[in-house]
């Protein structure tokens, strides 16, 4: 750390050249620090769609790491969602994305929503109408695997439809 | 009321301290002797310990205990400069407790050894049940002597913390005397403070998607910065605290705009298909620094806000992830979090250099935040699986202020509050 260390003395060397032989007399009054907790109540009501949820139960598709682009196998799965939204032309989604732990919060959050806009372009794409589709992004806080290591990340790169 | 019992028992024991570990020190440390405070003995062992910690952690002092010294002046008369002068200590710090009602107040003098003088004569005026903090002034005004720099002991860090529920929460400097701003079921993120210090912005999931909050401390208040379905995030003040910089997902994709705090107008600062999120105001506040994607992997870039329809300029280019930078207090450089090899590290860039300096060396160091003064540097580690924050200081003394319970995340440090 000697790179910074000389940044600091030349300051302090400074503030003492032209402090030399005074005395500094200081009088204070200490601050509060009060502190209000506030508690949020959460709208836990999370509009659960049951048609929905027959129909996409376990619809995840995955993404290789700082990607948001679509692969091969996500493709099979978005397929039969089409396939199953065109059959059942009353219900919505909810597409959510996430992100492993590794990099920012806020960068992953990004990414997230890139995730759950690359699976809705798709579904646009095909046909289906943008104003049955909500987006959202949860980044890294909300993992599914809690390992440190490939196998838990790549589970939860992932956009969930339901 | 058995089951209100145990919620009680809970929230005691949920509410942990963080502790103060120095792996690191320094090679060439302010040598300095605090004796004890004379006065009510409970309170000047308190004071008197907290004040020594202060002054450690910042890795540039070595303290020297009453055991240590050849005498123990209780005041100025009885104070022989020689019996400090043969042990090489720089300074000598003697002081008085004094009762004023339900106050304490505290008068110190801090001699100069080698001069044979008194340099500092301080008072500070406590209140009731805050000891802690009067020894947080008592360590400022000893530190500002010596160094000539502002210390940090009476700032504070703001943090967020899971457990079962998130939290965010703000502490003192030593990670001690944690207070809670807000519990919530839902995720908490990227918590920042209002350049006054008195209020903080914060990302909260509880309305089931990602909004951005403004909470005064002392009351609790706090509001939705903007009323729509849409998500934002990302809040970071400017400097004059009129504007909060924030990123906006309405079209879609992550851009960074600015609202006027007073009229809520906002303005569009990013446009590009790739990532844009991240910002963070420089000192004087005219340029805006923010994490992208638009090269194909995130980086760090500036705009000059100066200038109108100033380009994105891009300031890293070493490794293909850099992001949530940190402009240094006097804009000479930027901290930010870097990619090396398969681990994320803080690093250093000074504007007048043209390579990185690696500050860190553990695998998921985080959210880099600098001290007003900008000696310190906290971040976030993980341990196991467990967020902890660390500190590493301009002197190269590290720390860790570890936590008894939850994983701890995303420090932000307050500015000076005394």
């Amino acid at each position: 750390m000697f790179f910074l260390r000389n940044k600091l003395n030349f300051v302090v060397v400074l503030i003492f050249l032209s402090s030399c032989s005074s005395m500094n007399v200081t009088e204070e009054n200490v601050g509060s620090d009060e502190v209000k907790t506030v508690k949020a109540s959460s709208a836990r009501s999370e509009n659960i769609n049951y048609d929905t949820m027959a129909v996409f139960a376990n619809a995840t598709v995955y993404f290789e790491f700082d990607k948001s682009s679509l692969t091969s196998k996500s493709i099979q799965t978005l397929k039969s969602a089409v396939n199953a939204l065109n059959e059942n032309s009353s219900i919505n989604i909810t597409l959510s994305g996430h992100a492993d732990e590794r990099g920012t919060r806020e960068y992953n959050l990004a990414l997230g929503q890139r995730r759950a806009e690359a699976v809705s372009d798709y579904f646009v794409l095909n046909g289906i109408s943008k104003n049955r589709i909500t987006v959202k992004s949860f980044g890294e806080e909300k993992p599914v695997a809690f390992g440190q290591d490939e196998t838990s990340y790549s589970k939860n790169r992932r956009v969930e439809i339901n | 009321m058995k089951k209100f019992l145990l919620l009680v028992c809970f929230s005691g024991f949920i509410s942990s301290e963080l502790i103060l570990e120095i792996t690191q020190g320094t090679e060439d440390p302010f040598r300095v002797a605090i004796i004890k405070f004379n006065g009510d003995n409970k309170a000047a062992s308190e004071i008197d310990q907290i004040i020594k910690n202060n002054l450690m952690r910042s890795g540039e002092f070595k303290i020297f205990d009453n055991d240590d010294l050849l005498s123990l002046p209780k005041d100025e008369d009885e104070i022989v400069f020689n019996d400090f002068r043969i042990l090489n200590i720089d300074y000598l710090i003697i002081g008085n407790l004094i009762n004023e009602s339900s106050n304490i107040k505290a008068e110190y003098k801090v001699y100069d050894i080698r001069k044979g003088s008194k340099v500092r004569s301080s008072t500070v005026f406590g209140i009731p049940n805050k000891n802690r903090q009067l020894a947080h002034y008592i360590s400022d005004g000893i530190y500002e002597e010596i160094t000539g720099i502002k210390g940090i002991a009476s700032t504070k860090i703001l943090y967020v913390t899971q457990n079962k529920d998130y939290r965010l929460v703000v502490a003192d400097a030593d990670g001690k005397n944690e207070q809670i701003l807000l519990e919530s079921s839902e995720p908490i993120i990227s918590p920042s403070w209002s350049p006054d210090s008195k209020k903080v912005a914060y990302v909260s999931f509880e309305t089931g998607i990602a909004k951005v909050f403004i909470q005064d401390i002392a009351s609790g208040n706090r509001e939705v910065v903007i009323e729509n379905s849409s998500q934002i995030s990302s809040p970071a003040w400017s400097p004059d605290g009129k504007f909060l910089s924030l990123t906006m997902y309405q079209d879609g994709n992550a851009e960074i705009y600015i609202l006027n705090l007073k009229n809520k107008n906002l303005t569009r600062l990013t446009n590009h298909y790739a990532i844009d999120t991240e910002s963070t105001w420089s000192k004087k506040g005219s340029k805006i620094m923010f994490t992208s994607g638009r090269s194909g992997s995130p980086q760090l870039y500036e705009i000059n806000l100066r200038k109108s329809n100033a380009r994105p300029k891009r300031i890293t280019f070493e490794g293909n992830y850099n992001a949530k930078g940190a402009y240094l207090p006097n804009n000479e450089g930027i901290v930010f979090v870097h990619r090396a090899n398969t681990s994320f590290q803080i690093a250093l860039k000074y504007f007048d250099e043209n390579f990185i300096r690696p500050l860190t060396e553990s695998q998921m160091d985080e959210s880099p935040s600098i001290s007003p003064n900008g000696n310190v540097i906290v971040y976030s580690i993980k341990e196991e699986g467990t967020g902890l924050l660390s500190g590493v200081t301009l002197s190269g003394a590290k720390f860790k202020l570890p936590a008894a319970e939850g994983s701890v995340r995303e420090p932000a440090w307050s500015g000076f509050l005394r």
